[in-house]
């Protein structure tokens, strides 16, 4: 270990023994969780998941935890009719406060435990990806962790979950979030992390269980501050005949991770990923979906498309897994990228780990600029070249944008990422 | 209208138009046939603004001004159109999208108010039923999954709504069964008038059968080697090209 992440390690061990002072629900799982993450460390300089985003500016940083809350953040407009606030990891107002759709119910940590709900599962950290680390130490430092059941057969009204922080000043925090689906179940959960432009780093987990023949819809918007680093990893475990379907939209901070991993894990189980980013500015985003093919008949989509301009880059690593057993799946991989302007980069990388004979998998990767084909053709109509710019970019994107069923999300991921768009095209003229 | 002046043309160092000199009035329609390579549609690029064609020789006046100093969208706004020979496929630009905003961007430029949704969907019912079109094709991409008809069919019915000054048709009967030309001709005949100019690029004559033209150019190895009335576009399709350049090579 180099003398950085010594010196990192007891900035966290520091945050860690502070946060095990003010005595939070489960010390035993967070004191395991911390010495998870104090064995793997930051990523090293030649870490294959990390292959294309270093982690540097942020080991050097030292954020401190907001333990309370002395400032509201600016609240963006909400998007469904009900809406759950989280400000650094903590529910801002008690679950009973909270008016909920029906046929969904909400606790806490401390709430659950009471309920003999398994602390251990709550605070679990699974192994394996490039942001075990980071699940681990979110579940040593999580102020708390929400736990929103889905009741058997309910379908309730869609429910926001805006993920705030402390505004203004530097620091970290590290929302944990477990959703879980009984059977028969359909939810609809839109998740949107939101933030100004102070420095500061969220670490995020979020672990869906999908029961058999339930949905689960996971809209996720990710729209904080350029100068923010952002690190989450969504896990969903999917039972039988059940569907996990993400709506990605990742527009910033200023570094981002995503890992979004699933296990279908019993027959006719099946996840729908599909995704948008935008790396502009200099932002540097980066995804790997990973989805593990268990059972027989199960099915898998990845349909992701990203955007980037300026010094923005961008990395995909999609990757379907079909294991020993799981005859008769199928697996679709989809990953187009648009460069912008030429400073940009992206780069994409779509697997496929096959151990079944008996599969139909398929999968491609284009990444290219606008077709000059087409911006003439569309100049020859009388478009400007921004506007025929812009028409073809908004194109690229409406295939995915079409497939959000949520109206006000889809509207709210259109208009944000029209302004961005609008601002690139701005900054040619 | 149009007055191209021993236009020189080339891609890299390959020349292709070569001292190229044609004249065309408005009322006026005008073929240019030729054989493959003779540089058809480079000259029809060259017109519209294509990318990667250089000018090296000559120039080109429209309506009195400098065409080849504008950027393709200001020959457009200026009421040139040209109807593509491989129509693009632009998969999530909506048509009538497509179709409004040129419209407009050929009425702001002729200080007209641009049309309200009521005003611009009467209008497209008009042309789409002269160009045999369901109106199902105005919520599909351009021209995505279109056969090669109808892609035609679209380029004249983008014509029909913008009304240009002076058309450029690239080779617009390739591909084209007898029916969908029978069509694509009504189309372009009903713009013909006093104050608008036709330019057809073609390779056969089967065209004209149909859209009858003032006047008849051969276009062989970038020049335009002989012109006369549409009596010319018979000869040729009776006795190929090969007297014509006979001919000029002669004098």
């Amino acid at each position: 270990m180099n003398a950085v992440t010594a010196d990192a390690l007891a900035h966290f061990r520091a945050e860690f023994e502070a946060a095990r002072g003010r005595g939070p629900v489960g010390v035993a799982q967070r004191a395991a969780a911390f010495e998870r993450f104090a064995a793997l460390g930051f990523p090293a300089p030649r870490d294959e998941a990390w292959k294309y985003t270093t982690l540097r500016r942020l080991e050097a940083r030292r954020f401190p935890s907001h333990p309370t809350l002395h400032k509201m953040p600016v609240l963006p407009p909400a998007v469904a009719a009900q809406r759950l606030l989280v400000v650094d990891g903590r529910l801002h107002a008690g679950p009973t406060q909270v008016h909920l759709p029906q046929g969904l119910r909400l606790r806490n940590l401390a709430e659950a435990q009471a309920d003999g709900e398994s602390l251990a599962a709550l605070l679990r950290v699974t192994q394996g990806g490039g942001t075990e680390r980071f699940a681990a130490l979110n579940a040593a430092l999580c102020p708390d962790a929400l736990l929103l059941d889905v009741a058997e057969g309910a379908a309730p009204e869609p429910l926001e979950i805006l993920l705030g922080t402390s505004p203004a000043q530097p620091g970290m925090s590290h929302p944990r979030l477990v959703i879980r689906a009984a059977r028969g179940s359909t939810a609809r959960i839109l998740l949107r992390h939101s933030g100004d432009d102070a420095e500061r780093w969220v670490n995020s987990v979020v672990d869906v269980e999908v029961g058999p023949d339930a949905t689960v819809h996971l809209y996720r918007l990710l729209d904080s501050g350029a100068r923010g680093f952002h690190i989450e990893r969504v896990e969903a475990t999917v039972a039988q005949r059940g569907t996990f379907v993400a709506h990605d939209a990742q527009l910033g901070a200023g570094l981002a991770r995503i890992d979004l991993f699933v296990r279908l894990a019993a027959p006719q189980a099946a996840a729908e990923l599909t995704g948008l980013f935008l790396a502009d500015g200099a932002r540097h985003l980066d995804s790997h979906v990973r989805v593990d093919h268990m059972a027989v008949e199960t099915r898998s989509l990845q349909d992701y498309r990203g955007i980037a301009a300026g010094r923005g880059r961008a990395v995909f690593n999609g990757k379907a897994v079909v294991h020993e057993g799981a005859q008769r799946s199928k697996a679709r991989q989809s990953s187009r990228n648009l460069l912008l302007t030429p400073g940009a980069e992206i780069d994409t990388k779509p697997e496929l780990e096959i151990y079944a004979d008996d599969v139909q998998c398929s999968h491609g990767a284009t990444t290219g600029q606008l077709d000059p084909v087409a911006l003439f053709y569309l100049r020859t109509r009388g478009l400007s070249e921004s506007e025929a710019r812009s028409a073809l970019t908004r194109a690229f994107t409406g295939a995915v944008l079409s497939r959000i069923d949520h109206p006000g999300f889809a509207d709210l991921v259109r208009g944000l990422l029209d302004s961005r768009l609008g601002q690139l095209l701005e900054a040619r003229q | 209208m149009l007055s191209i002046q021993n236009l020189h043309a080339c891609i890299g160092d390959r020349k292709i138009l070569k001292g190229l000199s044609l004249e065309v009035r408005a009322g006026e329609v005008h073929a240019i046939m030729g054989p493959n390579g003779s540089g058809k549609s480079t000259l029809a690029s060259v017109l519209a603004g294509r990318a990667g064609y250089e000018v090296t020789e000559g120039r080109v006046l429209y309506l009195g001004q400098d065409l080849l100093a504008l950027e393709p969208e200001e020959r457009a706004r200026a009421g040139l159109f040209l109807a593509f020979q491989y129509p693009v496929e632009i998969p999530g630009v909506n048509n009538a999208y497509l179709l409004k905003a040129a419209l407009n961007a050929v009425r702001r430029q002729r200080g007209l108010p641009e049309l309200d949704a009521f005003d611009f969907l009467a209008l497209i019912r008009g042309k789409m039923k002269l160009m045999q079109m369901d109106e199902s094709f105005l919520n599909r991409g351009v021209n995505e999954g279109f056969s090669g008809g109808e892609k035609k069919r679209n380029e004249i019915l983008q014509m029909a709504v913008i009304e240009p000054r002076l058309a450029l048709l690239d080779e617009t009967d390739s591909g084209l069964d007898i029916d969908a030309l029978r069509v694509v001709a009504n189309g372009v005949n009903s713009l013909r008038g006093p104050e608008r100019a036709i330019v057809m690029v073609t390779h056969y004559q089967r065209l004209l059968d149909y859209i009858e033209p003032d006047f008849v150019h051969v276009l062989s190895d970038g020049q335009i080697l002989k012109s006369g009335d549409k009596s010319l576009a018979l000869e040729l399709e009776r006795r190929g090209y090969d007297w014509v350049r006979q001919e000029a090579r002669v004098a």
